[in-house]
């Protein structure tokens, strides 16, 4: 008998198996928020509010404008965003599907990573909207490269999404912890913000320089970093 | 190591030090006495550093071991290094206004050391909401891992922005030899914080578990025994 054959179909079966799983929970997130609409009205209506506002305030020229772009679109994102990572746990432990959640015949890793992947999906939601209305409002060429735009877009929320999962799920842990989420999230979250509005910037400028290759770079270093991270230190989080 | 024996050497070291900051220091010539604070800074601003370093170390180990030894050690050093974030920011400001003439500016060293101070203050503010002893270290434990390795990131983002804040000035020999002075006079004093406070902590913890060992009804009797006739 080939047992080494048998080993590899084993193997395959396992990650099918996981694959399946993390769809699943996927799925159960993605569909109940679809069916209660509980989170994302509010979280896409904080981001248009927050959009209008500063569009409102800014009475800028057209170069600050492109100037100052970058840096309100990825606070809007962020700060809107929160509002869906919070729920993300907190929703779970109010209505008593964590313990059932823990149960699952997966290790809790890919439960942050199904988790991770909602909450990525429900940031580029909101950039799905709030970049055409920026581009709308503030007659920005956001869109002027939509390949680097994606890139910087896909990074930044990886990269939020990472550290958000992590710490929004050891904060609803804590008593009134839904209050400490952002003040525990907004300070690590920094250089991915900070990138993310420089790319942003630099992604309207004529020529895409090494500038904008660099501040990818650190915004791939971040989310590297980050999802390793709390795929290993989410284990401690939810340990009990 | 019985801490209080250190205390008369660490004492006369931070008064050498600070005596040296006044006297010794010669005085800059376009910032005047202003610039005598930078000794200060400085050194609260590598305590600073080193605290956090310390908190994530003490912090991997107690996953590590799930020995709550190490926590006290977080504990003591995220305390002493809130301190010494908080004095950096303070320092630094008074510095500035003397210099810049402007309380703050968004320097990339200026926001790293407020993020630095933000990170611990939201360390012992989970902390502080937290009452199982190995409950507190292991979220703890968690959130500081993240910071140190979230603190490399910080600086190299901050940094890719032009700043002004000064990086290697040119130092007179003497204000050079006063600086390193103050760095490692007040290294010692938080290494001496760090023991008596970590000992505290040793002992709160210990008095804990000798109270839920002893009987209820046994406390009850102290307790009634405690009481005014």
């Amino acid at each position: 008998m080939d047992y080494g054959a048998r080993g590899a179909v084993g193997r395959h079966d396992k990650e099918r198996y996981v694959t399946a799983k993390l769809w699943w929970m996927m799925h159960k997130d993605l569909a109940s928020e679809w069916r209660a609409r509980r989170v994302w009205p509010a979280m896409l209506l904080l981001g248009i509010v927050v959009a209008l506002m500063f569009a409102v305030q800014m009475g800028l020229s057209p170069e600050q404008k492109q100037e100052t772009v970058g840096s309100l679109l990825w606070l809007a994102i962020f700060f809107a965003g929160m509002l869906a990572m919070d729920r993300s746990f907190v929703a779970e432990r109010e209505e008593g599907c964590w313990e059932g959640l823990l149960s699952y015949p997966v290790s809790p890793t890919a439960v942050y990573f199904a988790k991770l992947a909602v909450n990525a999906i429900a940031l580029a939601a909101i950039q799905c909207v709030l970049i055409p209305l920026f581009v709308a409002l503030s007659d920005v060429p956001l869109l002027e490269r939509p390949w680097a735009m994606l890139a910087v877009a896909v990074l930044g929320n990886v990269g939020i999404a990472a550290i958000g999962t992590l710490l929004s799920g050891l904060a609803a842990g804590i008593r009134h912890g839904a209050n400490l989420s952002v003040l525990l999230v907004l300070p690590l979250v920094i250089p991915v913000v900070l990138g993310a509005a420089e790319a942003t910037r630099l992604g309207m400028e004529e020529t895409l320089d090494a500038a904008w290759w660099r501040w990818c770079q650190l915004l791939g270093a971040f989310a590297v970093v980050f999802t390793t991270a709390g795929a290993v230190l989410f284990d401690f989080v939810v340990e009990d | 190591m019985h801490s209080r024996l250190w205390c008369i050497p660490v004492a006369a070291l931070v008064a050498a030090a600070i005596l040296a900051v006044c006297l010794v220091a010669p005085t800059e010539e376009t910032m005047g006495d202003a610039q005598r604070i930078v000794y200060i800074h400085v050194a609260m601003a590598w305590l600073a550093l080193v605290g956090f370093l310390i908190v994530g170390a003490a912090g991997a180990m107690y996953l590590r071991g799930r020995n709550l030894l190490w926590d006290h050690w977080a504990q003591a050093a995220a305390e002493l290094g809130w301190l010494c974030a908080s004095l950096t920011l303070a320092t630094g400001s008074l510095w500035a206004h003397a210099a810049w003439n402007t309380w703050w500016t968004w320097d990339p060293r200026l926001l790293t050391s407020f993020i630095l101070w933000a990170a611990y203050s939201g360390y012992l503010l989970v902390r502080g909401s937290l009452d199982d002893p190995h409950r507190r270290a292991r979220l703890g434990a968690v959130l500081a891992i993240v910071g140190v390795f979230d603190v490399p990131l910080v600086i190299m983002a901050t940094r890719w922005f032009r700043g002004m804040h000064p990086t290697s000035p040119g130092m007179d020999p003497t204000m050079r030899l006063v600086l390193w002075l103050s760095v490692f006079s007040f290294t010692g004093l938080f290494v001496l914080l760090l023991a008596i406070r970590r000992r505290q902590l040793r002992q709160e913890g210990l008095l804990a578990d000798l109270e839920r060992q002893t009987p209820l009804e046994d406390r009850y009797a102290k307790e009634r025994t405690c009481l005014p006739s």
